[in-house]
């Protein structure tokens, strides 16, 4: 009778925060929220809010969040541009840049001034402002593993990989899920180290 | 379900649902355009100089992209900038090679202090209310500039003063500058633990008026006398690279360390040998091991022609300092004194070295002078070559300009104080009318007894330029807050560590975070609004611009920078963190200068002289020693936490004040290790947890300086005690210098553990663990 009172309670427990989560919106047209920072003393920067907390402990992400600007990969790659244009230091360092007012206003100061969201990014620096862009992949803290994009484009790992066809995208979507099992997959493949070490450290 | 994730539910589901509602979203940052054009992940390092003391040591300062918290046009927000994230010992310098002390690793925490002043502000509420409102730079300007117009105007410009911390370099050459233009007196540099007894002494028996550079890994036997130089003292990070060497880096040669001072230091556990002599009797210890030097002709003849003519009765042999009257005065025992001398003597190169306590007595220009006899006597060692290569030299000043700059070491800075406190109480004709505070504190560091928080509170109008409000600068006016040292041009002249001449150099390792301006634009800046002499004297539009001007002369004097052109000589000192000149010669190191005549006729040879102190010995019982913290130097460093959470090295207290009691007297007071005991001196008292330390004389109580601050932001305020409050205002018979160890005290235990803070790394000192141990 006991156990069958405790799986009771842990069931409810469970759709409760399953409910909560879910019912959270993930993304909101035209808000900050996900990449915005409090610092209201509870939570640090790296929680906005507690159902921020919540997903991230449970490694609950969207899979295409709505960005702040509605940008289209498809017609810059269409274009001709490179990732790395944009992505800046991919081939250098563990990072690659997310882009900012002034690498959109390289290009936008004169072309398609007219357009509602270029407008926007103009106002944005205008204000002095950066464009708060909503982050689509990455770890949790909870994964201790690191990643470096640098060593990875250099054995010749094409972006795709890992994020997708970019030119079938608009805004990013998470297409690839970037599990352990994907990472070891590859580098057995590969034939490169899968040590513990090599990403968890 | 996996039993991880499902602990992870249920802990968290009850507590999520309550914080949800928590969130904010007007509370939301947003994110600034970046300044500076980084790639994320990689770090550049970039050249420093250390300022959390004099030493001057060159830093390498590791940048790398993050994110900031900062206010931009009244807006709180994210940027994305260069932000230094570590700090190491620049490994081209020669005064610290690569290396950097624990205080050195907190200049971090200067730059990101979040009680920080972040942008001006004017005082709204009284004097030291600490009410203060936000005014813009153009305001606060104007309005420094009105005072010094009007003060001007009315024929009173000599009644600005400068009090400020004692600076090196260009930020020293440019207030000197602005005062003198504007007609107003040399500015104050306080710092209670200023060395000027040390260096008139060695102006007298060297010919130089600084601090001593000791090539300590050449040595094969130092004897110190109160100079803690492996933890605060000179220049302690070039000291222990030399000490190292010393002891542990020539195979087959390790040499031999006595320390002699009263309260052991982490110098002293270090020593071979520790010798506790009464306070203040070191330079009489120092004359009796010369006696016997002399009397047995143990060293080289002629060698005592130089230092030795300071102390009267040398030639003769010093006859009043036979060991057995040394053993009265000093409690050193003559055969130990007997035996110094011996092994002084016959090892190859040794050196006598003074700083710290000894200095501190009344009778410190005596205690200094006779230590430097006696290095005189001893140092004589030899190169490879057979040329008298001395292990104590002084470090040349740069070829710059500046060569006006008198060779008289400037007045003790206790002197010049009470001076300025006692011109200002007076309040008569051509007190000071204004103040500008850079980075003083003189109401926490200086005696109560100099009055000096009643004459700076009688001063009409007070600027400050520190970028953090302490119990001096809650008195100001307004306060037109400097960049953090980090975000600055840095400069220093290094008075001691290296035997070459050096200049360090930095520009700015990040871009500022707050809202703040560097003191030396903003005086370059006043000088340009003011006209006429001044900004005749000061043309430059940037501290840069001032730097350049100044350093760049450099370049025909060879030395570590090649560079074809004045601006690639600039470029390239930038990018080395300084210039300095090429290693001396061996044989051509700088002798000790012979003295001229014209300042050896003003000084007669001193006698004998003994130590005189504050209190009579039956009402006080105890000699007080408060001694410089590893942590907090003068306790200017007590708001940074890091050094607050350092273990101190012997005790290991931390976060806390102590008073350090020898177990002796613990026991015949009734005292234990944590007791709260009270400490009474003629000029005050305080309260403070007792640790007792065998380390220590039973008839001295010592005590770190740097903890009890009334306002000191949040990691120093209320916190601890701090002795320099009940010391009485004595000062060094022949130079004026505050004699910090000439207090006498009397101590009772006012209560037990419960009632006194102390905090100790690891529950407890444990000092002698393995003994204790069964083996």
């Amino acid at each position: 009778m006991g156990w069958q009172k405790w799986l009771l309670l842990m069931v409810c427990a469970v759709a409760c925060t399953w409910a909560m989560v879910k019912a959270v919106p993930t993304s909101h047209a035209g808000q900050t929220d996900l990449s915005a920072h409090v610092t209201s003393g509870v939570f640090t920067t790296a929680h906005p809010t507690a159902a921020q907390a919540v997903r991230d402990f449970l490694d609950f992400h969207p899979e295409h969040p709505v960005q702040p600007i509605a940008y289209t990969h498809a017609v810059h790659l269409a274009n001709g541009l490179q990732c790395e244009f944009c992505h800046v230091g991919v081939d250098q360092g563990p990072e690659a840049q997310i882009p900012g007012v002034a690498v959109c206003m390289t290009c936008h100061i004169a072309i398609d001034t007219d357009k509602p969201e270029i407008k926007k990014i103009a106002a944005y620096q205008a204000r002095g402002e950066d464009i708060p862009w909503v982050r689509v992949y990455n770890y949790s803290d909870s994964a201790h593993v690191r990643f470096n994009h640098a060593a990875h484009i250099r054995a010749g790992v094409g972006c795709s990989t890992c994020h997708g066809d970019m030119t079938k995208q608009t805004t990013a979507e998470r297409k690839v899920d970037l599990n352990m099992g994907f990472c070891v997959n590859c580098h057995k493949q590969k034939q490169v180290s899968v040590d513990c070490e090599t990403c968890h450290f | 379900m996996e039993r991880r994730n499902f602990i992870k539910i249920s802990a968290l589901t009850g507590v999520a649902a309550t914080l949800d509602a928590c969130r904010a979203p007007d509370k939301q940052l947003i994110r600034f355009i970046p300044e500076d054009n980084l790639i994320p992940g990689i770090a550049t390092w970039k050249p420093g100089v250390c300022t959390l003391c004099s030493a001057g040591c060159g830093l390498l300062v590791r940048v790398m992209q993050g994110d900031a918290e900062v206010v931009r046009n009244g807006q709180r927000g994210l940027m994305k900038m260069g932000l230094a994230k570590k700090l190491e010992g620049s490994p081209q310098n020669p005064v610290n090679a690569g290396k950097l002390c624990a205080r050195g690793q907190a200049g971090l925490q200067v730059l990101y202090h979040p009680d920080r002043i972040t942008h001006p502000i004017k005082r709204t509420g009284a004097r030291g209310s600490g009410e203060f409102q936000e005014i813009s730079w153009d305001d606060a300007l104007k309005e420094v500039v009105s005072h010094l117009t009007a003060l001007e105007s009315s024929k009173a410009a000599n009644s600005l003063a400068f009090l400020s911390m004692p600076l090196s370099g260009q930020r020293h050459k440019l207030i000197e500058s602005f005062l003198k233009a504007y007609g107003a007196p040399p500015a104050v540099w306080y710092e209670p633990f200023d060395e000027a007894v040390l260096r008139q002494a060695n102006l007298l028996s060297f010919g130089h008026a600084a601090l001593p550079t000791f090539e300590l890994g050449r040595a094969d036997y130092i004897i110190s006398f109160g100079a803690d130089f492996l933890g605060t003292w000179n220049s302690p990070v070039a000291q222990s690279i030399g000490y190292g060497e010393m002891r542990r880096g020539r195979p087959g040669r390790r040499g031999k360390f006595v320390q002699v001072e009263s309260r052991m230091s982490q110098t002293g556990a270090n020593a071979d040998e520790w010798i506790a002599c009464k306070p203040g009797t070191e330079g009489i210890l120092a004359l009796g091991i010369a006696h016997v030097i002399l009397s047995e002709k143990l060293a080289p003849q002629g060698a005592e022609t130089r230092a030795g003519s300071q102390i009267a009765g040398w030639s003769a042999g010093l006859p009043e300092f036979t060991p057995e009257a040394v053993e009265k005065q000093t409690g050193v025992s003559a055969a130990v004194i007997t035996r110094l001398a011996h092994e002084i003597t016959q090892s190859g190169s040794s050196a006598a070295i003074v700083g710290g306590a000894p200095l501190a007595q009344t009778n410190g220009h005596f205690n200094a002078l006779a230590v430097n006899a006696l290095e005189s006597l001893v140092d004589t060692g030899r190169d490879q070559n057979g040329n008298l290569r001395p292990i104590l030299g002084f470090t040349p000043e740069p070829p710059l300009s500046a060569a006006e700059e008198p060779a008289a070491p400037a007045q003790a800075s206790f002197a010049r104080l009470n001076s300025f406190a006692q011109s200002a109480l007076r309040g008569q004709a051509g007190a000071p009318q204004m103040l500008m505070l850079n980075e003083a504190n003189p109401i926490f560091s200086a005696p109560p007894a100099t009055r000096i928080g009643e004459a700076i509170a009688r001063i009409p109008y007070i600027v400050s330029f520190g970028g953090f409000i302490d119990e001096t600068s809650v008195q100001a006016d307004l306060i037109l807050p400097d960049h953090a040292p980090l975000e600055s041009w840095l400069d220093s002249i290094p008075e001691s560590g290296s035997l070459r001449s050096m200049v360090s150099l930095a520009p700015p390792a990040v871009s500022p975070l707050h809202n703040t301006r560097p003191m030396p634009d903003v005086l370059l800046g006043l000088a340009q609004q003011l006209g006429g002499d001044v900004a005749k004297a000061l043309p430059w539009t940037s501290f840069e611009a001032m730097l350049k001007a100044a350093l760049v002369p450099l370049r025909s004097h060879g030395g570590s920078v090649t560079a074809k052109t004045d601006d690639d000589f600039w470029q390239s000192m930038q990018t080395q963190g300084g210039w300095w000149s090429a290693p001396a010669a061996a044989g051509s190191k700088s002798a000790p200068a012979t003295l001229s005549s014209a300042t050896a006729a003003k000084h007669a040879p001193v006698a004998l002289t003994a130590p005189e102190f504050a209190g009579a010995a039956g009402d006080f019982p105890f000699c007080f020693q408060p001694y410089v913290s590893q942590s907090f130097g003068d306790g200017s460093l007590a708001h940074l936490p890091w050094m607050q959470e350092l273990p101190d090295v012997l005790t290991t207290a931390m976060w806390s004040s102590w008073v350090e009691i020898n177990p002796k007297t613990g026991e015949r007071l009734g005292i234990q290790q944590g007791d709260l005991v009270e400490i009474t001196s003629q000029a005050g008292s305080l309260r403070v947890p007792a640790v007792l330390s065998p380390g220590i004389a039973p008839d001295l109580l010592a005590m770190p300086v740097g903890q009890g601050h009334e306002n000191f932001g949040r990691f120093a305020t209320g916190r601890g005690a701090n002795p320099l409050s009940i010391l009485a205002p004595v000062a060094e018979r022949e130079t004026g210098a505050l004699a910090w160890a000439a207090t006498r005290v009397k101590l009772t235990r006012v209560g037990g553990p419960e009632q006194a803070k102390l905090v100790l790394f690891a529950g407890g000192m444990s000092g002698f663990p393995h003994e204790e141990e069964p083996r």
